[in-house]
């Protein structure tokens, strides 16, 4: 169905040290399940599935594969063993300002990101308007994307991929950033989203993001799925654990 | 509210390649004019004032013994498709740490990052072509029904250089050293490949066979049979074929092979 994410026995490994050293036998190593020495999980042995619609809060303290794991249904990672199978596409909000040119008018990186992510001239077109207006940067439209704030360049990100029409949407604590205002504005705008029937991915550390959004929680401790519940539930063990 | 979101996108697998590879494309060409105040000129420039210098040693210091009357347009045809291959190769060793952040957030086909490479190059090759005409009018050199071959010369040197850069691009993100040897690398390609000489120059050195198996040769022989049709080798261009197909497979299957590690190294 779109709109559903179905993770099964996903894991994915990395390089202890950056340094260490490679040969072309790793490189081309390819799947499979052995640790060599240097090496570690990040995430292992994780499965799960989404309905279309669900809202989901992942938790967990850094490092424990939260952004991984978003990553992978993103699908900018893919996984050393397991399978990802994500139904429709998906916009994600993690390095939203990732696409944007430097040299280009912030009118031309509009058209540049949504292009990338799938969306037709004709139905930029469309939500053009809409965007500048989400953003507030309706004076400066002509302005090259490097003469913007860093607060505006954060809007206009979040203004584009916000109006993607995918079936899910994935977020990664990008709502930390941004003025007060701002800041509910992107809040108004993902409960429409979810109004609207998306799927939605959090992570957070904010209890109150997660709680407001999410109806289910995902919580990953040293690259485990240790639980799988109802958020309230999620955040309790975490601050049971970590002493909130 | 509506949710337009939850019908599929129509689009095939080939559409949506397409399409971002031509934004990626068109972003890069813009990005270069409108930027720079010479914008169109920098891509001809470059092979023009390379042109400019040999010109001069090769006619005016030494006697040439290379090569056809007129040296400019002999030159010509095979410096500016070496400027595509060379330009799209040496920027295919950037072409995955260049964009990372957009690598990261984007399901765009990954190879688009070097085919993109090739195709902006590509562009600006066939944008190069007026001045290789304009220098053939000057010189009233003539044009030969064999020019026709351009066509065949475009298509081979893409297979080759989009397969040579799938090999290079995911390469250089485990040995950062490799951007420097792809760098001498083609500086010695350059010497290498019948670009200041043609194929038939190496013939009293015996090499003539050997210098065929340069992919290049055979492709830089399509382009200068426009001109001197006596120089359109089939050997090498038979040669040629076959080895950027190969790379070109190779280059898939590096690529295939080495895409996930190199999208948790960036």
């Amino acid at each position: 169905m779109i709109g559903s994410i179905s993770v099964d026995g996903v894991g994915v490994r990395f390089k202890r040290n950056r340094l260490s050293r490679r040969n072309f036998k790793d490189l081309f190593a390819g799947r499979n399940r052995r640790t060599r020495p240097g090496e570690f999980w990040a995430l292992r042995d994780v499965s799960f599935t989404v309905q279309p619609g669900e809202a989901i809060g992942v938790v967990g303290r850094n490092g424990q594969g939260k952004s991984t794991l978003l990553k992978l249904v993103a699908q900018v990672m893919l996984p050393d063993e397991g399978t990802v199978t994500v139904e429709g596409g998906v916009a994600p909000l993690i390095e939203i300002t990732g696409g944007f040119v430097n040299d280009l008018t912030v009118r031309d990186n509009v058209y540049l990101t949504a292009g990338l992510h799938g969306m037709s001239r004709r139905e930029i077109d469309q939500r053009y308007d809409e965007i500048i207006e989400f953003a507030e940067l309706e004076e400066f439209v002509h302005t090259p994307y490097k003469h913007l704030s860093s607060g505006m360049k954060v809007r206009i990100a979040f203004a584009v991929i916000s109006r993607l029409e995918e079936p899910i949407i994935l977020v990664d604590e990008v709502l930390a950033v941004g003025d007060k205002a701002f800041r509910e504005k992107c809040y108004t705008r993902i409960e429409e989203l979810l109004a609207g029937g998306r799927t939605l991915f959090l992570v957070s550390h904010n209890e109150r993001d997660l709680l407001r959004f999410c109806k289910r929680g995902l919580y990953l401790d040293k690259g485990r799925l240790v639980l799988d519940a109802s958020i309230r539930e999620v955040v309790d063990r975490y601050n049971a654990d970590y002493g909130g | 509210m509506t949710s337009p979101a939850l019908t599929t996108r129509a689009w095939s697998p080939f559409t949506r390649y397409r399409r971002s590879l031509w934004l990626l494309t068109t972003r890069d060409l813009r990005v270069r004019y409108s930027t720079s105040f010479l914008g169109y000129l920098w891509s001809i420039l470059d092979p023009l004032v390379m042109a400019a210098i040999y010109w001069f040693v090769f006619t005016q210091v030494f006697t040439r013994t290379v090569g056809e009357e007129p040296y400019i347009v002999f030159l010509l045809c095979g410096l500016l498709p070496w400027m595509w291959f060379t330009g799209a190769v040496s920027d295919s060793t950037r072409a995955f740490t260049r964009e990372a952040k957009l690598v990261r957030s984007t399901t765009i086909p990954r190879t688009i990052w070097v085919s993109r490479l090739v195709l902006s190059k590509g562009i600006e090759f066939v944008a190069s072509i007026p001045v290789l005409a304009a220098f053939a009018v000057a010189t009233g050199a003539t044009l030969h029904w064999e020019a026709v071959w351009f066509v065949l010369g475009i298509l081979l040197q893409a297979i080759l250089t989009l397969g040579v850069g799938l090999i290079v691009a995911p390469l250089v993100v485990f040995f950062p050293d490799l951007e420097r040897a792809a760098k001498l690398g083609l500086r010695f390609l350059f010497y290498a490949s019948p670009i200041i000489y043609s194929l038939r120059d190496l013939a009293p050195l015996g090499l003539e066979r050997v210098g065929a198996f340069n992919p290049l040769s055979g492709i830089f022989s399509l382009y200068r049979g426009a001109f001197f049709p006596e120089h359109l080798d089939w050997f090498a261009v038979a040669v040629s074929g076959g080895m950027s197909v190969l790379i070109l497979i190779l280059g898939a299957l590096v690529f295939r092979r080495t895409i996930r590690t190199v999208l948790k190294e960036i």
